[in-house]
């Protein structure tokens, strides 16, 4: 028996966007016309879009692997390619054990059939026997917990009464090689810890498990391997934390231009902002942080003339992607003063912990002379939308339960009284 | 432990039988889904399967039998048409539901994997329940009228098989089709519109004109029930033109089965 449970060589997916993909007969044959007349063969097809591109890796028998990714990175192609949804364009896979996901809970439940019914069926859709089902009926049934409604229509039940049964019937395949997609899985809490506790106990019987999240935590608490996905090609794969760390750190996408290059800039620029860097509690300049962890914000810069240190104000502001500021960090609110800056010297803001759910963020910045309160300051140097960033949800508190999106973290106790 | 090998590089299509026969389960128990499904929540159940026929029935007797008095012989006209109907009636079945079924698990296809092929072939054991209550409507019907089969009866399975085959080979021709081309979607429709017209059910095939026989009957439903008819209530043998139609049904099934395969490998992305 070999120790390997799956083998990737070469694997790439194309797919055909647009109407061309499923479109009618005569749209077929007319695209098949123009595939006649054209004497160039049009290089990089706008219709074209490989999903995955050539991507190879091995997961050794008991491996537990994060696949980590942003969306449309390739993640959701790889897993169907995997459970052999659907086939790839070129590329080899060979997969030693049986594979069950829980991408799948509830494929094939029909509303009208008892739970028993449903039982069998679905079971039977994710590729057990009708014999292994009735060895393990009385499991399942106990674990979803509604022995009374196993003889009732299903589309009588709550939604959370269908989903542990559904769930319940998944967690009882017993793959050797397990596929969960945690992605699929957000908004569900109850749901969501099942799945983890699922995983967990899965992985500590021996068997595979692929884990597929935005959530860096749990890929780093969860998983021993990391495979970081980018553009559909695999960009990296090492342990978890290595593979978390590659992954905040390459993660460029919501970096704006170079400030050099920025023709926007507001003020006499006496004071010329160089570089801005945020870095997480690693000290490792990034492009996504996580809920709750500490943070810096540097901004590098140089002075080119002599300046009232005394009236100096540096501010920044955090607007959310709709234009909606979220908070404001100044100088004078925090009475800082600048006695004393270098020619060459950073403004660094220190945040203990982020208060900001996930989502995206830009920062705009000031760099003022601040006469009086009552009258405007004089801009020195300003920007808006200076600096881009994506803020990770994560398990904050501890509770199983990740952070929903957007908005400001209120620090609160919930309790009750009587 | 099963070990699977995907390889895209690898040209030649396997219809892998095998896999297919481990699904088995998976077949029956689709095929229980529909049955349970479909005449929930009736009084009548699966009564309903039997009075769609009846009712064309009492159309065509009154319409072929009454008015344009089609002559079929010593036989009642109720008897030879229903005859007839009861093997268009599997033929339509299956071939409507197979042709649009891969269309209808879209939901279940786009999430796990199981043989594509069980969603069509798990209709044609659906159709049968359907055709076993038409089937009785005719054993009254034949008692009714004192009418036996004759020792011919024993080809009658040959005939049964050849509609199931008939009615899966266009099913599986056109659900694979559908999935790329929903243009198929309606032609399914005008073959059993027209079809119970071109074939031989409201009258005996010996009414078509010679020159136009070997056109007639390359529909395969056209021997089948004339084969039907012959087997059980001893009108005329089919013509042995009909063989001509199920050698072609039948390397239309196979070329079917391979056509369905190839689809397989991208269904889900364009289903």
């Amino acid at each position: 028996m070999s120790d390997i449970a799956v083998k990737i060589e070469n694997l790439s997916k194309l797919y055909h966007i647009g109407e061309a993909a499923s479109g009618s007969l005569a749209e077929t044959i007319s695209g098949k016309f123009k595939k006649v007349f054209r004497t160039t063969a049009r290089q990089n097809d706008p219709t074209e879009f490989w999903a995955l591109k050539d991507v190879s890796f091995e997961i050794k028998r008991g491996e537990v692997v994060g696949v980590i990714g942003k969306n449309g990175a390739g993640k959701s192609t790889l897993l169907k390619i995997l459970s052999r949804i659907t086939e790839p364009t070129t590329g080899k896979i060979e997969i030693n054990g049986r594979v069950g996901s829980l991408l799948e809970v509830g494929t094939g439940f029909h509303p009208e059939l008892t739970g028993r019914e449903n039982i069998y069926l679905n079971g039977a859709i994710l590729g057990m026997a009708r014999a292994e089902i009735k060895s393990k009926f009385d499991e399942i049934v106990d674990f979803s917990g509604i022995e009374k409604f196993i003889d009732t229509p299903v589309k009588r039940y709550s939604s959370g009464m269908y989903v542990r049964l559904a769930f319940s019937v998944a967690a009882h395949l017993e793959p050797e090689i397990l596929i969960i997609d945690e992605v699929l899985a957000v908004g569900d809490a109850e749901f969501q810890k099942k799945s983890l506790g699922k995983m967990q106990d899965v992985a500590g019987h021996g068997r595979t498990v692929i884990f597929v999240s935005h959530n860096m935590s749990a890929v780093k608490k969860l998983c021993s391997k990391g495979i970081v996905l980018i553009n559909g090609s695999l960009s990296y794969a090492g342990t978890s934390e290595e593979a978390a760390n590659y992954y905040f750190s390459n993660n460029n996408a919501l970096h704006l231009v170079s400030i050099k290059n920025r023709k926007d800039i507001k003020g006499d620029q006496s004071i010329l902002v160089e570089n801005i860097e945020i870095l997480n509690n690693r000290n490792n300049p990034v492009g996504e942080l996580i809920v709750g962890e500490s943070c810096k914000i540097k901004f590098s810069f140089s002075l080119r003339e002599e300046i009232q240190m005394e009236k100096l104000f540096f501010a920044i502001q955090i607007y959310d992607i709709n234009e909606k500021l979220q908070t404001t960090i100044a100088s004078d609110e925090l009475g800082i003063n600048f006695p004393d800056l270098a020619k060459n010297g950073q403004f660094v803001i220190e945040i203990d912990r982020l208060n900001l759910r996930a989502g995206d963020y830009y920062i705009n910045y000031m760099i003022s002379k601040k006469v009086s309160n009552a009258t405007p300051h004089v801009i020195i140097n300003h920007l808006q939308h200076a600096k881009a960033f994506h803020v990770m949800t994560s398990d904050f508190y501890n509770s199983g339960v990740l952070l929903r999106s957007a908005g400001y973290l209120q620090d609160a106790r919930i309790y009750t009284e009587r | 432990m099963p070990k699977i090998i995907i390889d895209a590089s690898t040209k030649g299509l396997n219809l892998n039988l095998k896999e297919l026969y481990a699904y088995k389960d998976l077949l029956f128990t689709l095929a229980y889904r529909d049955l349970r499904v479909r005449y929930a929540q009736t009084v009548l159940g699966f009564l309903w399967a039997g009075l769609q026929p009846l009712a064309t029935l009492v159309i065509f007797t009154l319409v072929f039998g009454r008015v344009a008095k089609v002559d079929t012989g010593s036989i009642p006209y109720p008897l030879f048409a229903l005859a007839g109907m009861s093997a268009w009636t599997y033929f339509a079945f299956v071939m409507n539901q197979a042709g649009t079924s891969v269309i209808g698990a879209r939901g279940m296809i786009t999430k796990i994997y199981f043989p594509r092929l069980i969603i069509p072939l798990s209709k044609s054991i659906v159709g049968l329940v359907d055709f076993f209550v038409t089937f009785s409507f005719l054993l009254i019907l034949m008692t009714y009228y004192g009418i036996w089969p004759t020792v011919n009866v024993v080809f009658f399975p040959f005939f049964l098989f050849l509609s199931l085959l008939s009615g899966l080979t266009v099913g599986i021709w056109l659900s694979a089709l559908t999935v790329r081309f929903r243009d198929f979607q309606h032609i399914v429709s005008y073959i059993s519109q027209l079809g119970i017209y071109l074939t031989p059910i409201a009258y005996p095939a010996s009414l078509v004109p010679d020159h136009l026989r070997v056109l007639f009957f390359l529909n395969p439903m056209a021997g089948v029930i004339e084969g039907f008819r012959w087997s059980l209530i001893g009108t005329e043998a089919p013509d042995p033109l009909m063989f001509l139609s199920a050698g072609l049904m039948v390397v239309l099934f196979i070329t079917g089965l391979y056509y369905f395969r190839k689809t397989e490998k991208t269904m889900a992305d364009i289903v």
